[in-house]
């Protein structure tokens, strides 16, 4: 079964692109555009990494990785956060990688392979 | 010794011989032959001395003694007689007789008789000369005293009288020290025109000139004396008042207005005069220069570009100045936090009240509300009034409005804002437009042309964003002077409505225009205005879609004209918003649409309506839809 990759931005282009490009690769998605359905989606779905936008309206992304990372089951869930600026990665120490926006695909996938091997 | 004698005795021999030795002696002699004739002689010659027989017919010696002591008590008797008869001597020694000798006198008797006489008349001449000089010195010394005892009471009126004009001065003046120092030059002088008394102005001016005439300082007549003011009034009994020439330094004249009053002494006869010298263009200049120093006080008080009030302990308004009263109403009489905040109660940590209590000037920074409910933001600096004991009678406040200066600030932390908030903007659009091509090259690369359709109608929406955005940031950043044109209102409505319609086409929502066809002409910059127009009309577009409760979305886009300017109103029956989104609408950077939005649209809509002297607001119903009313007027 293939490495599934949930996919968590406000933007819905910008997860469409992220899908496309994960799906093109091989590997399963989901995706949610934030608020409660994230939560419920992350738990049903137990993706095996996750890329985070934390620039979403009313500092909902920080706040969406401290609830789920202080749940057992997701505390080691690898979590690659695409952000728009510099710096804002130390809001989640824990992050396998930040990603600037726009990214190069290439790099995106080279991290989710080093992070959980291919699809 | 040499003296007038008469001589008395009925018997002529003796007459003749005593006679002829006074006359040896060197004395002048008047003989009488009996009382009535001596008398008669005394009467017309007044000899010091008398030396008569006491035994004669008809009046005798001592009746003679007698009636010369009544008439004469200074003059001496000596009394003559034949025979030594004590009762008859002590009797005429009882009479004051100046002596007693017997016949026949001879020369040496009568010498010692009539020395002792002339002695007697010497001591009481020196007598009469000591006490008559004890007197003249009594008379003198009383009449000094009398004389300084006036011109002391001359000063003290003086004194008196310069206080009371500089009281009074005073309370004219207010605070104007200057007031304190009124050029009067007082004088008064006594019924010879001679100076007394001096104040201490005239003293400075003319020189100490007590005991001098005081008409010499007048030029002209009055420096005559015969019609000084002061010689007007002893010669009239009453006031005068006169325009004089007075001599000053290195020849100069000056024109002085003189005012003399006589004072009366306690027999009605004009004893003092005061005398009054104001110079008239000292007055003039003085007044001018309180005029001109209020005036400006007063200027600085209205012009200066704060709020000054001037409050009591209670905070109630004494003054306001001009400013003031234009941006808050006529408050004076009421209640600061009445009239700047319409409060009941003052502010939480009023700087004026902290004055009251330790003295020291306040500051802080407050916002409040102007006569139209604009906030007006403000710094406000207090300081106290103190009263002439010290006291602190009031608190003088003084409100800068930094409305203008926060509103920078405001537009500096945009700036900073704007980088950080576009940066991410624009990013997040250029990922998005990567997905875009991404989708356009995938599916030219699979051959999937439906692929390549959406992708290509992603990156066409994106590229319309991106130029959206880049030119709401140039017009943010910079500020673009209006290029007004004169042209149909109608003309700018229709062009609006038709940048709307293929947005809302595409989307189902029905647009619905209503447009006057007598809008009339208006000036304004065409591409500005219908930019923001056109962006609160995509607004509610975008809200009609948030809202999934409703079957059916209409935006209302309505233009009419009003007296002086066009009327547009938007319409929606979209997702509404919630009265706190409600209050920061305009405000920059603030958006609903999260990475979507920029934060600019509605804001440089505002500024847009603002640069153009218009007016927009908004009202919603979360759930029920919103209403932008947007008025402009036909000239600027």
């Amino acid at each position: 079964m293939a490495k599934k990759i949930m996919v968590v931005d406000d933007d819905p282009d910008i997860v469409e692109y992220l899908v496309s490009i994960f799906k093109e690769k091989g590997y399963e998605t989901c995706s949610a555009e934030g608020g409660e359905g994230a939560m419920e989606m992350l738990e049903r779905e137990r993706p095996d990494l996750l890329t985070l936008d934390l620039e979403m309206p009313e500092e909902w992304g920080p706040r969406f990785y401290r609830k789920f990372s202080q749940k057992p089951e997701f505390k080691d869930l690898p979590v690659i956060v695409i952000s728009g600026l510099a710096g804002i990665h130390l809001a989640i120490r824990k992050a396998v990688a930040t990603v600037s926006k726009p990214f190069e695909p290439a790099q995106v996938l080279e991290i989710v392979e080093k992070t959980i091997g291919k699809p | 010794m040499c003296m007038d004698v008469l001589l008395v005795d009925d018997e002529a021999g003796i007459r003749k011989v005593v006679g002829i030795t006074l006359a040896d002696m060197g004395h002048k002699v008047h003989l009488a032959a009996n009382g009535d004739e001596a008398l008669e002689v005394f009467r017309r010659e007044r000899p010091p001395v008398v030396l008569t027989d006491i035994r004669m017919p008809g009046m005798d010696g001592l009746e003679l003694l007698r009636r010369i002591k009544e008439e004469s008590p200074d003059t001496e008797v000596i009394l003559v007689t034949g025979h030594g008869d004590m009762d008859v001597a002590v009797q005429g020694l009882k009479l004051d007789a100046c002596d007693f000798i017997s016949k026949p006198a001879g020369p040496e008797v009568l010498e010692i008789a009539l020395k002792r006489a002339a002695d007697k008349i010497a001591m009481r001449s020196r007598m009469r000369h000591y006490t008559e000089n004890l007197e003249e010195l009594v008379r003198q010394q009383s009449e000094k005293l009398v004389g300084l005892e006036r011109q002391s009471a001359a000063k003290e009126a003086v004194e008196g009288l310069t206080q009371a004009m500089g009281g009074l001065a005073g309370e004219v003046a207010g605070e104007f020290a200057m007031f304190n120092a009124l050029p009067c030059l007082v004088s008064i002088q006594d019924r010879d025109q001679r100076v007394i008394s001096v104040n201490r102005l005239y003293r400075e001016r003319l020189g100490d000139r007590v005991g001098q005439p005081g008409f010499a300082i007048y030029a002209g007549a009055a420096g005559e004396g015969l019609d000084s003011p002061v010689a007007r009034t002893l010669r009239t009994g009453q006031g005068q008042k006169s325009r004089e020439g007075l001599f000053g330094p290195e020849e100069s004249l000056t024109a002085v207005t003189v005012h003399t009053a006589p004072i009366h002494s306690a027999n009605g006869q004009v004893d003092l005069v005061l005398e009054i010298l104001v110079e008239a263009s000292e007055v003039q200049r003085l007044q001018d220069e309180l005029r001109t120093t209020r005036q400006r006080y007063q200027q600085l008080f209205d012009e200066a570009p704060c709020f000054i009030t001037v409050q009591d302990r209670h905070l109630r308004i004494q003054a306001a100045n001009r400013r003031f009263r234009q941006e808050f109403g006529p408050a004076t009489g009421g209640l600061c936090y009445q009239a700047y905040c319409g409060n009941d109660r003052p502010c939480f940590g009023c700087p004026t009240l902290k004055t009251f209590e330790d003295g020291q000037p306040h500051q802080s920074e407050l916002t409040v509300r102007g006569k139209d409910g604009q906030t007006v933001n403000v710094v406000v600096w207090t300081a106290p009034i103190r009263n002439a004991l010290g006291e602190i009678e009031g608190v003088m406040e003084m409100a800068t409005d930094i409305t203008e200066l926060a509103r920078m600030q405001d537009h500096l932390a945009s700036l900073g804002m704007l980088i950080a908030s576009l940066s991410h903007g624009i990013k997040g659009l250029l990922t998005a437009l990567d997905g875009g091509v991404y989708k356009v090259n995938a599916g030219f690369r699979t051959g999937n042309q439906e692929m390549v359709q959406s992708g290509w109608e992603k990156v066409t929406g994106l590229i319309g964003r991106i130029k959206g955005m880049v030119l709401d940031i140039l017009f943010y950043a910079k500020k673009r002077e209006l290029q007004l044109r004169s042209m149909d209102a109608r003309d700018l409505a229709s062009q609006v409505a038709e940048a709307v319609v293929p947005k809302a086409e595409q989307l189902g929502v029905v647009l619905n225009i209503e447009i006057d066809a007598n809008l009339g002409v208006f000036s304004v910059d065409e591409v500005v205005l219908s930019a923001a127009l056109v962006n609160i009309l995509e607004n509610a577009v975008d809200a009609c879609l948030e809202d999934k409760s409703k079957p059916e979305h209409t935006v209302s886009f309505r233009a009419r004209p009003d007296a002086s300017g066009v009327f547009f109103e938007i319409e929606d029956n979209g997702i509404g918003m919630q009265p706190d989104t409600l209050a920061r609408l305009f405000s920059v950077f603030f958006s609903t649409k999260g990475s979507r939005g920029t934060g600019l649209g509605l804001f440089i809509a505002k500024k847009a309506v603002d640069q153009h002297g218009g007016r927009i607001g908004a009202v919603s119903e979360p759930g029920q839809g919103s209403t932008f009313r947007i008025w402009v007027p036909r000239e600027q």
